[in-house]
Formats: structure tokens, sequence, C-alpha cells
């Protein structure tokens, strides 16, 4: 039965007039969809492609953008550590050299009044040994004339008139002083 | 006597328990009476025509649909028409061509979603796919041979592409003896018949089997005969109707396969003639 079936029907048959009308419809569809409608779906794909891509493409520049303010930032504040570590430094300089100044001056002033005060004493002295000299000169003479001027009889004679002087000395020189106050 | 067994076919009056035989589907189910004839070279104007007009509208509504009013920011309408677009970008072209097929993703679109749509037509209960007449895979493998020797042509010479088919290069003069006339059949008859009936008898196949399921179905219902085996004809017929349903949805797949294979082929075909040598 089969066998008698597939001898009326081949089923291998091209027929052409089919296969035209195949050909048109072919043809239609190559016009309406690949040349139309899927490139329209396609350039919105490739649109929205871009659109993505663009918006990675602007968030990558604004990051860039953020991290080289932030290295600006950053670049700043070292600068400014910087030069308050130098500031710093140069204010232990100057307080340094203005300490060193200040004790070379002092130094000086001191050394100053030191050879004042030995230039007084130095007069001082001066004065008084010209003084005594003086003095010594007068008083001298003075027990040298009492001396010469009491008999140099006995030695005890001799001690009594050096006391006396010595005693007459002392007793002007507490009236001058009185004198003087 | 063929006109006897389209009417049998056609009119399953005959069930089970009613004491006559049960009239499978036969071939003569892909030869429709024609309505028109007297065209000559043709057995006539029949019911193909119909369905290959059926899927061409789909295609054509389909597609204008799926690219109508498109923004960037896609509803779920043109996002199903895109990811069709990127599947045959990422499942076709670019495997088979790499990004110089880019501007074969319309054509490939074009060619994939048509088939799908002719292998659909059999979907419809009573209808069969339009390429279960071998008429329209032999046009489609057709032009994409034809498409396939003009680009070829085109990129590596008229003789520069014939020599690269038929002498692949790099091969010791010798083999050319055995190897010539082997790619010769290969490329200029295996290549485009296989193309054509694979497709073709995927579909006839298809539809015979789905045709069995349920004429058989039919055939075993039968509520007339006594209580009991009335009872039986039913289980019988449902039985048959979950194998309808089965292999109704294993066919769905099957001719999704199949327009992605054919056009997967024909993108792999179409890279050899873009490509010298392979």
């Amino acid at each position: 039965m089969l066998l008698e079936l597939a001898a009326d029907y081949n089923i291998l048959r091209i027929d052409p007039v089919k296969a035209a009308f195949g050909a048109i419809a072919l043809a239609v569809v190559y016009f309406f969809v690949a040349r139309k409608a899927v490139p329209k779906v396609m350039k919105v794909l490739d649109e929205r492609h871009d659109a993505i891509e663009g918006g990675i493409e602007r968030a990558k520049r604004a990051e860039a953008e953020a991290e080289e303010i932030r290295q600006q930032y950053r670049d700043k504040l070292e600068e400014s550590h910087r030069e308050y570590a130098q500031e710093l430094e140069k204010a232990k300089e100057q307080r340094a050299a203005i300490i060193a100044e200040a004790r070379e001056e002092a130094q000086v002033e001191a050394k100053r009044i030191i050879d004042a005060a030995k230039a007084q004493i130095e007069a001082d002295r001066q004065q008084a040994f010209v003084q005594l000299r003086g003095e010594i000169g007068t008083l001298s003479t003075e027990l040298a004339s009492r001396i010469v001027g009491e008999t140099l009889g006995d030695g005890a004679a001799q001690t009594r008139v050096v006391d006396r002087f010595l005693e007459e000395l002392e007793s002007s020189e507490s009236t001058k002083q009185a004198e003087v106050r | 006597m063929s006109a006897d067994v389209r009417i049998l076919a056609a009119e399953p009056g005959c069930h089970l328990f009613s004491g006559c035989g049960f009239e499978a589907p036969t071939i003569g189910m892909f030869f429709p009476e024609p309505w028109i004839t007297g065209i000559p070279g043709t057995t006539g104007i029949d019911l193909y025509l119909v369905l290959l007009l059926i899927a061409l509208g789909a295609v054509l509504l389909l597609w204008s649909w799926f690219s109508k009013k498109l923004s960037l920011v896609p509803g779920r309408r043109q996002g199903i028409g895109e990811m069709l677009v990127l599947f045959i970008r990422d499942q076709i072209t670019r495997p088979t061509m790499g990004a110089k097929g880019d501007g074969f993703i319309p054509l490939m679109t074009a060619i994939f979603t048509f088939i799908l749509l002719m292998n659909f037509t059999g979907l419809i209960p009573g209808l069969l796919p339009v390429n279960s007449d071998l008429s329209f895979p032999a046009m489609l493998a057709g032009f994409i041979f034809i498409l396939t020797l003009i680009i070829g042509m085109k990129k590596q010479g008229g003789w520069g592409y014939i020599r690269n088919q038929i002498f692949p290069p790099g091969m010791p003069k010798p083999i050319y003896v055995l190897v010539t006339p082997i790619e010769i059949l290969s490329v200029f008859v295996i290549r485009p018949v296989t193309h054509a009936l694979r497709l073709f008898a995927t579909m006839f196949a298809g539809s015979l089997l789905l045709a069995v399921f349920a004429y058989g179905g039919w055939y075993m219902l039968n509520v007339t005969a006594e209580p009991a085996l009335a009872a039986l004809s039913v289980v019988y017929s449902g039985a048959a109707l979950l194998g309808y349903i089965a292999f109704f949805v294993f066919e769905i797949l099957i001719m999704a396969v199949q327009a992605f294979i054919f056009t997967l082929l024909a993108s792999l075909y179409i890279n050899q003639s873009l490509e010298a040598a392979h």
C-alpha cells in the first residue's frame, strides 16, 4: 500500500512554481525584515550601547577628575606641612640666634661693668695709697719729733711716748671721723 | 486511487470496535488537492501557497511589531525583538564568521524568522509546515548556495574561490587526487542538497508523526460502541492524545532547532566564501 503510494507521490519533487512563490516571499521578507526592521532594531541597540558606553566614559572621566583634585589637595596639604616645618625650623634658628646675641651682649655688658669696677677700685686704691703716704709722712715726722723731744733716758719713757702718741692718734682719728660725720 | 486514499485520510469515519481497520495517514497528506491546475511545470496552486502566505504575513507582522516605536529604553515587545537579533549575532554569525559577519545579521535574522514561521504553520491543527514540501527548503538552500558562490567569487576571484574550495591548501600534491573529487562533490552537490533535505525531512517526518497520533487517537475513540468498549476506547484515545501533546511540544522544539541549524549552516557556508583559507 505504502509502496504503491510512494510510487504515486514523489516527495522529493521540486515544484518550480512553488519554489518561485517561495523565492518571491523570501524577497519580500528580505526587503522588509533584513533591510528595514532588523537594521532599525540594530541601530537602537548600537545607540543604547553607545549611550551606556558614553555613561561609563563620563563616570570614568568624573572619577579621574576627582582623583586629580584629591591629588592636588594632598599635594597642597603636604606642601603646607613642609612649609610649617620650614617655618618651625627657621623660628628655632632665629630663637637660637637671638639667645646667642643676647648672651654676647650680656657678656660684653658684664665685662664692661667689671672693668669699670676694677678701674674704680684701682683709682680708690691709688687715692688711698697717696693719702696714706702723705699721712704716714706727717705722722712719722710728728712721732719722730716727739721721740726726739722726750728724754731718751729709759726704755719705759720711750714706750710711754709711743703709747701716748698712738692714743692721741686714735682720739684724733675718732674726732676726725666725728668731724666728717 | 490516490483520491480515495486522500478522502479516507481526510474523513476518518472509521473507528475502533466498529469492524473496520485503521487507515494510517499516508504521505498523501503532503499532496493536497490543487485548486488551480493546468499551469505548466506545476501540479497546481494548492494549500502550500496559502501556508506560505500565512508564514509570510506572520513574519511581516512580527517584525513590524518588533520594529515600531523603538526607544533607547526598551519595553517588553522591543526587548524580544532585540533578543532575537542578539541571539542571531551571538549564536550564529559571531561564532561562525566573527565580527566581520555582523553585516549578515539582518539577512540571517530574516532567514531564521522566515524558516521558523514556515515551520510553525505545521502547529496549526490540520495544516502542514511549509517546509514539508521540498520545493521551499530547496529554494532556500539554493538561495544560500548561489549567495555563497557570488560572495566567494567576489572575495577570492572566480577561479580563486573554486580553487580554494576544491584544492584545500596545505596538502601534499598526490593527496589532491583523492581530496579534489570529494571536495567537488561535497561543496557543490552534497552541501546544498543536505542543506535542503535536512530541513525538509525533519518537517515531513514530524508532521507525519503528529498526524499518526491525531488520526490514531480519533480512530480509537468510539463512544457509540458497548459501554465497556467505549470506556476502553476513551482510555486508548486519551493515551494517543497525551502522545500527541508530547510530540507537539517536541515538534515545536524541532522546528526551532531546524530553523536554527539551517541558519547556522548558511552562516558557516558564507564564512567559507569570505575566507580564502580555512
